[in-house]
């Protein structure tokens, strides 16, 4: 069963971790990029998105990742992904979003990074 | 029916989220055939991609799609016709992430991950509508 989007975010310091639960489409995908917007003057770092609870993302979803990527390329920053459905950890690497991104097993994993 | 090979045929409206109908579908089939969660998970991505780039290329005038899944133990096919304009696959160009991070066009991954995920992937297209056929081993 695939359940309604919901997002959850908190501030540590100069991150941002955003907590998601449900399917990760374009009316999600916006939804992650105004918070992420909300905070990105107050010289956020990095974003740290935990998965756990999305199995399904479509790619205009993940496009709005790509936008967060490229915000946090630009003041040097980065995104960080944690607790990745292995089907959406494959469509993530089919399109390439390592190369920018990276993997935690943890907030505080990527805290320290 | 025969519990060996299953069939579901369905006509999606365009409207947002229907690509879930599908997934139900998918979702129920697979557990009815024992299918790993790995593999059903990998054809969620391709009915997800499938339906959205139907929906997309429908049209107004025939807003809707046809959507065909036929499962065994060991394979998935599934097929999605849309009745629009029509497209030329071999204008669309392969995105590359290094391209699309600074362009105003972030989208456009759907043919990709139809193509990677799969283990077949044929579209025939012309000026009446698209037919895309995606196959899926399932062991």
């Amino acid at each position: 069963m695939i359940t309604d989007f919901n997002l959850s975010s908190e501030l540590k310091g100069n991150s941002l971790v955003m907590k998601t639960s449900g399917y990760i489409n374009n009316v999600a995908g916006e939804q992650i990029s105004e918070e992420f917007a909300k905070h990105k003057d107050g010289g956020i770092k990095k974003v740290i998105m935990d998965l756990q609870e999305s199995k399904v993302v479509n790619s205009i979803g993940i496009s709005y990742l790509i936008e967060i990527i490229e915000k946090l390329n630009e003041s040097k920053g980065k995104l960080y992904f944690m607790n990745l459905d292995p089907t959406i950890e494959k469509t993530f690497s089919i399109m390439g979003l390592f190369q920018f991104a990276e993997k935690t097993d943890s907030v505080e994993d990527a805290l320290s990074k | 029916m025969d519990k060996e090979n299953v069939n579901l045929e369905i006509k999606l409206p365009k409207v947002p989220d229907i690509e879930l109908v599908a997934l139900e579908g998918l979702d129920k089939m697979g557990r009815h055939l024992g299918i790993s969660e790995e593999k059903i998970g990998e054809a969620r991505v391709l009915v997800t991609e499938a339906v959205i780039n139907g929906l997309e290329h429908a049209g107004e005038e025939n807003p809707y799609i046809n959507v065909e899944f036929t499962m065994t133990k060991e394979k998935l096919i599934i097929l999605v016709t849309d009745y629009g304009k029509g497209f030329n696959p071999e204008d669309v160009k392969e995105p590359q992430i290094s391209e699309k991070v600074g362009s105003s066009n972030k989208r456009g991954w759907g043919l990709k991950l139809m193509k990677s995920m799969s283990d077949d992937f044929i579209i025939e297209s012309g000026s009446t509508g698209t037919k895309i056929t995606i196959i899926k081993n399932l062991v």
